[in-house]
Order: structure tokens, then C-alpha cells, then sequence
């Protein structure tokens, strides 16, 4: 049998759908078409070549042929008040009808209807998970989709192969996600060892007490995330409110209190959306308080003492403040709470995105090298990254200027691709 | 040719059988042998190019540019950002990563005051300390805001087209902006909260129909999800955001946005070309004839409608007319609202005919699935009998589903 070519090779430059170095290399060597030295034949098996291993090269050719389609789908963007205004007549009107114009019209952009030869691909299930960055390749888009990792419109959806149609939503599992975009996991000898003395420590700890509570109990008592309830949100929102009335009410320098404002409506716009506030934008508001705070106390030390902050736990527990001190004990207070909030913060931090062994990528999580390059989502997608979710919106439509089927080649090269396939119709 | 085998798996007498040297005298004799087995130096020469640009030109799309993003297209073959002023320099991970620190350095520096009491060792001389640096800090960070906008060497200016294209062959393809958050957000609370439809969320964000839709339902979820306690991509989200370019919300209502106007995501009138108007066509008309529009498209197709209806904001189109007519403020406003009424009415009398085709349906609950019995006619085959409506074996109507090319997985799959 022979051997199956390499999948990136240097010898013959491919691009492939991928986020890999070579992809990246290839991508960056990639020339128009030799229109010069080929025969006409020679340029279109080049080019269909060339954008078949990039465009489904899992599909068969065979398979292929009978999905391609000669009619493009197209849209023109029309301007509401041109036709209110105009009835098109205008446009039929010759030189009796007074239009003696010298002036040309501006000739419109040009339609790449020839970039949009693989439009049908990018119906397909795995191919649009690809696009909407929940893989980093095609092939691991339908290694997803065939594991059962994949639902569409909430149902498991095993088939790569899946033509969306338009409004259809497709969710990957976000540990997945997180595996295929995240940077791979170095293992180290080191990391190795300290993993297997562990589990060796745990193993003896076992041994030694063998555990009492039942493994049903261990389920409910471990909660998958500490996430506060609205009604704790909108507490801890209204206590932030209550802070920003008192700095107010100290005569405070201009700016600063114009800056306080501003912060005072971010609150309370939050505190009227206390529903949809999450953990996150809390301590993003705490943190920008405490630092104005802290930015007025030491700007006017010669300020009368700001009222103490209401119901803060931690008040009792301090020592009387040190009269050389600049802080007042309240200030003081105020430090500790800040303190309090930012411990609280870094727990919050390692619970999304902290050091976990057990992860199969490189925690905390970062993206994957090379990202950055082929990071983009089309048009035709509209994603939700947080749960991993997107819904395709309609069929990749060529525009004036603009062809959303994302491909890397030449328009030239997409043009003979096309005339090939055209060739059989 | 015989097949390749591996050396190491064979022993020493097959390995130096001359069948397997005989291989070897094709190649040419190499002027300088090195330890390297490799029966082909020109694969050498490749990879050591290839890895000449990873390490030279290509370092700088291994991670991504903080702030921006970081396509192809956006340097020459050089490396060298080609929108960036001169002075500018790529900041590494460790500056990065210094910076970070700094920033969190701040809050970390009020906490240090109260470790120190409880300590009471050089209270206030380390109290005296922190208060300087943070003063440093706040100075560092104004003189910081005052540099970027005095010059900016260091700031990048924004993308333009060509440094938005992740392919740069194809120039007709560039990676275009998504929602922000904040504007999904704000598009999500103007219809779930204040109840507005779907078109006019979509003409006052400029977004189009269809996104709004699915910006809700994506929403929706994510809100369940919360609910649920289910753990979110926050990382993966707020790198991805980062690397894209994205359309920002723009809060008409603060004070400080008054004179701004929300950026548009999208044209929202996008008129699908008609398969019809494909043809080129030439229709003699009268110099003196008033050829518009519909009239065009009659000549095209007999059913096909007029760009003014076809887009999906036609009310837009009549509201500027009533407009352009010179009607009062509250004519139009009834006119508006009576199109609105029977745009309601229809869509009503839609869910009416879909809850009583539900209806008609006979369900018979089970343990686990549920029978649902549909009245069907034989009839339905029509006179010929070969209408696909028609159920059960007719001679001479093969079954569909056992010919070749017939998709065999699901072709739609309802929500």
C-alpha cells in the first residue's frame, strides 16, 4: 500500500484548517497562482488541489462534487432613505429624460463571488465549530462531534457531516473548549514525581482511615462553584451604594467627586441590573471604590476623618491604630476590608482560572501559541464564548468588497477551483 | 522497491543482506557525512528555513499582541508591525507580566499597613512608606495617561482593513468585529426587560435580525447556566474577546456619551440577490415611460417584489416616506402603530394555526416516550400516486431511503 502523505509537509506547501505553525508558514509562503507556464488545465488541478486540502479535506471528492452548488449566495446592502426617496426610475432615465450627467457614476465594488466556491463546507457541523474557535482544527472538531461532545439545539448531535441550517444552535462541552484552545500541558519528570508521591500519600492516608461518609453525601456537600446568590449581589451592591453616599458627602476636590459620581452610576445602574451582575463585575467595582478611597485619604490628610464604613466584621478584631500614623482608624478598617475583598478576589481568580492538576490542559488556563493568528469568527456565526454556544445565523453570503467564507487563497486560485468543479456540471 | 524496514528490528545479518544495501547506491555520495541519517539533505534545508521564519518573523504570532489583534496581515515579511510608529517595540511576557504585578501591586500595598500594626514593629515608618509609593503610583499612572495621549509611541494606532486580514492572499476576507459583551448584555436586557421587538432592537443597535435573535437565546442560556451553578469559559472568553476585534457598546444615556452615536455592527438591509436578477436582461422601454423598480423586477420575474420589501427593515422605508410627505408627528405615529398592530395580528394568527396543528395531534403519554398519533390520508398520494405526501409502500415507488446519494443522517433537527 502506499504511504500516505504527510498531513504537513514542507516539501508540498498545504494549508490546512488548523492552527498550526506550519499552517502559519505555509500561510505566510503562499503566492498567487503561476498563470504564466501552466497550461489551463495545469492551473485549475493546481488550484483545486491546493483548496481542497484546506476546504473539507475529510470529505471525499466524490461527496463533494455532488454538494458543490454553481449558484452563490449574495446580498447587497440597501440604503432605507435611497429607497424612500428614489423609485429607481432615475436609474432607467437616458438623455431625453434630461440626465446629461458627465460626471460617473462610481463603479461599485467588486462581488467575490469566486471566493465563495466551498460555501456548502461551511454548512457542516464540525466545520463551523472550527470556525466559531472551539477547535483548533477541523479534525478535532469532528473528533468532538463523533465523542458526543456536541449538541445541536440541545440534542446530541453525533454527525460530523450535519448540514446547520440557518437558527440552528450548536453547544461543544467548555472542558473541551478549554482542552482544545488552552496551551497542552508540559510534563515534567519533576511534576511527574510530585503527582506520584501524592497520590502515593493519599493512597497511605486511605489505608490508614478508610473514609467514613458515604460517597452520595461527598456529592452534595462538594459545590461545583461559589457563585453568590442575586439576593447577595444586590447586598453587596446596595453596601457599596451606601459607601459612595458617605465619601460624597465629605467635600472632596472636584474632580475627584466627579470621578465618584460617575462611579456612584455604574452602582447604580448595577444595583438596578443586580439580576444580571456577576461575581465578577462586583469586585471590579469594590477594587475601583477602594482605590478612589484610598486615593482621596491620602490626598487630604487634613480632611475630616471620613465616616466609618458600615458593617465591616473585621472592625473589632484591629488594634487601635497608631497615632504617627496618617491612617485613621477607620481608614484603617477600610485598608482591612479592602484586604478581606482582595483575598477574596484571588479565591474567586484560582476558582475560574487557578492551578488544577486534574485539568487535561496547562492550568492556569492561556491560549494555545499561534492563536492569535487564525483567530476570527465570521459573520454567518454568532457565538456566546462563555458557554461555548453558537448559533449559525444563515448561509455565508458574498458581499461587495467582502466574501465571509474564509479562505486563504488568491481570488484567482478560488476562480480556477470553481471553473474546475464547474467543469463536470 | 522493496519495502522499508527498520534496521534496529532486525538482526545483524539481515541488516547487512545486500538487498537492503542495494538501496543505498542510488544515492548520490555526499560530500561531508555527518551523524545525521537522513538519506535527503534538501528536507534539511526546508525545515531549517521553515524554522528560520518561526523563530525570526513568525515569534511574533505566538502569542497574542495584548490589546489588539494579531493576524498575518498586520506585518510585512520582516516581522515588523507595519501600522506601528518606528519607536514602538513589542512588550515580552516578563515586562507583561511586571506590569500585571504593578497593577495589583496597588491594593496589595494598602494591605500592608495593617500587618504591620499587628506586627508594631516601624509602623509608622513602613505606614509613611506605603503612602508614598501609592502617591508614586497614582503620579506614575496620571504622568502614564498623560504620554498616551501627548505621543504615542508606544500606544499602536487602531487596525485598519489590511491589518484585519488573517489571510493576506485573499484580499477580499478580513476578520470582522463581534458583539462586546456589554453590547450583548445591553441588547438582551432591551428586549427581555423593556420588551422591545426584535426589529427595532435591531435598527437602534444596528444589528440585524437575526443576530438579535440569537444574542438573546445565547444570553438566555448563559443566564441559566448561572442559575445552575454551571462553570462558565470565563478565561477562554476573555482571551478570545481580546484577540478579535469587537463592537463596543456605547450607553447613549450616560451624560458622558452625549454627543456619541452607538456604533453600528452590521448593515441591517441586506437585500438577497434573487436568483432571477442573476440573468442579464434587456427590456426595450419608452424614453418617456417611468421605469421604477417594481417594474424591473416584473421584467425578472413575474412574482418577484420590489428591493423596498424584500429587505428586512421595509418599515423603515415607509416611516421616511411619511416622513418625506410632510406628515404630522401624529399621523405618522398612528400610521406606525397600526402597521405594528398588524404585524401582531398576523403573528398571532401564525401561533394560533401552529397551536392547533399541535392540537390536532393525538398524544398518548408513556412511561418514557409519548405516542403521538397524526391523521393521515390515503388520498394524499394524489391521481398519479407518486406525490412524496403519500405514505405507506406503493407499487412501483421505491423507498427513498435505500438509494445512493440519499443523506442518511438528520437533515434538521427542531429546538
Amino acid at each position: 500500500m502506499r504511504k500516505k502523505p504527510r498531513y504537513h509537509s514542507l516539501k508540498k506547501l498545504k494549508i490546512r484548517q488548523d492552527w498550526s505553525r506550519w499552517s502559519l508558514y505555509h500561510l505566510s509562503e503562499l503566492r498567487p497562482p503561476n498563470t504564466a507556464t501552466k497550461t489551463y488545465f495545469q492551473q485549475k488541478w493546481a488550484a483545486k488541489s491546493a483548496t481542497r486540502a484546506y476546504h473539507g479535506e475529510v470529505i471525499r471528492e466524490k461527496k463533494w462534487k455532488r454538494q458543490f452548488k454553481r449558484s452563490i449566495p449574495a446580498v447587497v446592502p440597501m440604503d432605507f432613505k435611497y429607497l424612500a426617496t428614489h423609485d429607481g426610475a432615475e436609474q432607467a432615465a437616458g438623455r431625453g429624460a434630461g440626465a446629461d450627467s458627465e460626471d460617473k457614476q462610481r463603479t461599485p465594488l467588486q462581488t467575490p463571488y469566486m471566493q465563495m466556491t466551498y460555501w456548502p463546507i461551511e454548512r457542516r457541523l464540525d466545520t463551523a465549530i472550527f470556525r466559531s474557535l472551539f477547535a483548533s482544527s477541523v479534525r478535532q472538531a469532528r473528533q468532538f462531534v463523533v465523542h458526543g461532545l456536541v449538541k445541536v439545539n440541545g440534542k446530541k448531535m453525533p454527525y460530523p457531516g450535519y448540514l446547520l441550517n440557518p437558527g440552528d444552535m450548536f453547544q461543544v462541552e467548555p472542558e473541551s473548549v478549554m482542552f482544545a484552545t488552552g496551551a497542552p500541558k508540559v510534563r515534567t519528570s519533576t511534576a511527574r514525581r510530585v503527582a506520584k508521591e501524592r497520590a502515593a500519600a493519599r493512597a497511605d492516608a486511605r489505608a490508614a482511615n478508610p473514609p467514613q461518609i458515604p460517597p452520595s453525601s461527598i456529592k452534595i456537600t462538594a459545590p461545583t462553584r461559589e457563585e453568590p446568590s442575586p439576593a447577595e449581589l444586590k447586598k453587596t451592591l446596595q453596601a457599596l451604594m451606601e459607601k459612595v453616599e458617605d465619601a460624597l458627602a465629605e467635600d472632596v476636590k472636584a474632580k475627584d467627586k466627579q470621578k465618584l459620581r460617575d462611579f456612584r452610576k455604574t452602582v447604580r445602574s448595577a444595583v438596578s441590573l443586580w439580576k444580571n451582575a456577576s461575581p465578577d463585575s462586583v469586585s471590579t467595582l469594590d477594587n475601583q471604590f477602594s482605590f478612589l478611597r484610598t486615593h482621596l485619604s491620602t490626598y487630604m490628610s487634613n480632611a475630616p476623618p471620613p465616616p466609618p464604613v458600615p458593617s465591616t466584621p473585621s472592625d473589632s478584631s484591629l488594634p487601635p491604630a497608631d497615632p504617627n500614623s496618617i491612617f485613621s482608624k477607620s481608614d484603617t478598617a477600610k485598608l482591612r476590608a479592602a484586604f478581606d475583598r482582595l483575598k477574596a478576589e484571588a479565591d474567586y481568580d484560582s476558582k475560574w482560572n487557578g492551578k488544577d492538576a486534574s485539568k487535561p490542559y496547562r492550568t492556569p488556563w492561556r491560549p494555545r501559541d499561534y492563536m492569535s493568528a487564525f483567530a476570527f469568527i465570521p459573520r454567518y456565526l454568532e457565538v456566546n464564548q462563555n458557554i461555548c454556544a453558537a448559533v449559525y445565523l444563515r448561509h455565508p453570503v458574498a458581499r461587495p468588497g467582502l466574501a465571509e467564507v474564509p479562505t486563504p487563497f488568491h481570488v484567482e486560485t478560488g476562480q480556477l477551483a470553481f471553473n474546475w468543479y464547474l467543469r463536470r456540471r | 522497491m522493496p519495502p522499508r524496514l527498520r534496521t534496529s528490528n532486525l538482526p545483524s545479518s539481515a541488516a547487512s543482506s545486500p538487498s537492503i544495501r542495494s538501496q543505498c547506491l542510488f544515492h548520490p555520495i555526499r560530500t561531508s557525512r555527518e551523524l545525521s541519517q537522513t538519506s535527503c539533505q534538501q528536507v534539511t534545508a526546508r525545515r531549517r528555513k521553515f524554522y528560520e521564519w518561526l523563530n525570526g518573523p513568525g515569534a511574533q504570532l505566538k502569542e497574542p499582541l495584548p490589546g489588539s489583534t494579531n493576524y498575518l496581515g498586520a506585518y510585512d515579511k520582516y516581522g515588523n508591525l507595519v501600522r506601528a510608529s518606528p519607536a514602538w517595540q513589542r512588550k515580552s511576557r516578563a515586562e507583561l507580566q511586571r506590569e500585571k504585578e504593578m497593577k495589583q501591586a496597588e491594593p496589595v500595598v494598602k494591605a500592608e499597613p495593617v500587618k504591620a500594626e499587628t506586627e508594631k514593629t516601624e509602623g509608622a515608618s513602613e505606614g509613611q512608606e506605603e503612602v508614598d509609593e501609592l502617591e508614586m503610583q497614582t503620579r506614575r499612572d496620571e504622568e502614564a495617561k498623560r504620554k498616551e495621549t501627548k505621543d504615542d509611541d508606544q500606544q499602536l494606532p487602531p487596525e485598519t482593513a489590511e491589518d484585519l486580514r488573517p489571510f493576506p492572499q485573499n484580499r477580499f476576507f478580513r476578520s470582522q468585529p463581534v458583539l462586546s459583551e456589554d453590547l450583548r448584555e445591553a441588547i438582551y436586557q432591551r428586549v427581555k426587560r423593556d420588551g422591545a421587538t426584535v426589529s427595532l432592537a435591531s435598527v437602534e443597535f444596528g444589528v440585524s435580525n437575526e443576530r438579535v435573535g440569537a444574542v438573546v437565546r445565547l444570553k438566555q442560556m448563559e443566564k441559566e447556566w448561572i442559575a445552575q451553578g454551571k462553570i462558565l469559559a470565563v478565561p477562554y472568553a476573555r482571551a478570545v474577546l481580546e484577540m478579535i476585534p469587537v463592537t463596543p457598546f456605547i450607553d447613549t444615556s450616560l451624560p458622558e456619551n452625549k454627543g456619541k452615536r452607538p456604533v453600528p455592527h452590521e448593515p441591517i438591509n441586506d437585500l438577497i440577490v434573487h436568483p432571477a436578477t442573476r440573468q442579464q436582461l434587456f427590456v426595450p422601454v419608452a424614453e418617456s415611460r417611468q421605469f421604477t423598480r417594481e417594474d424591473a423586477g416584473k421584467a425578472f420575474d413575474n412574482h418577484l417584489l420590489p428591493a423596498d420589501d424584500r429587505i428586512p427593515h421595509p418599515e423603515l422605508v415607509k416611516a421616511e416616506r411619511e416622513l418625506a410627505a410632510g406628515l404630522p408627528f401624529e399621523e405618522r405615529r398612528r400610521l406606525v402603530e397600526g402597521r405594528l398592530k398588524a404585524e401582531q395580528a398576523k403573528k398571532s394568527k401564525e401561533e394560533a394555526r401552529k397551536a392547533a396543528a399541535i392540537a390536532s395531534l393525538k398524544t398518548v403519554p408513556q412511561r418514557r416516550w409519548d405516542f403521538v398519533f397524526q391523521d393521515v390520508s390515503v388520498e394524499a398520494v394524489g391521481k398519479k400516486g407518486r406525490d412524496p405526501r403519500g405514505v405507506g409502500w406503493r407499487y412501483g415507488f421505491p423507498h427513498e431511503d435505500r438509494k445512493k446519494g440519499h443523506v442518511k443522517i438528520p437533515t434538521r433537527v427542531d429546538a
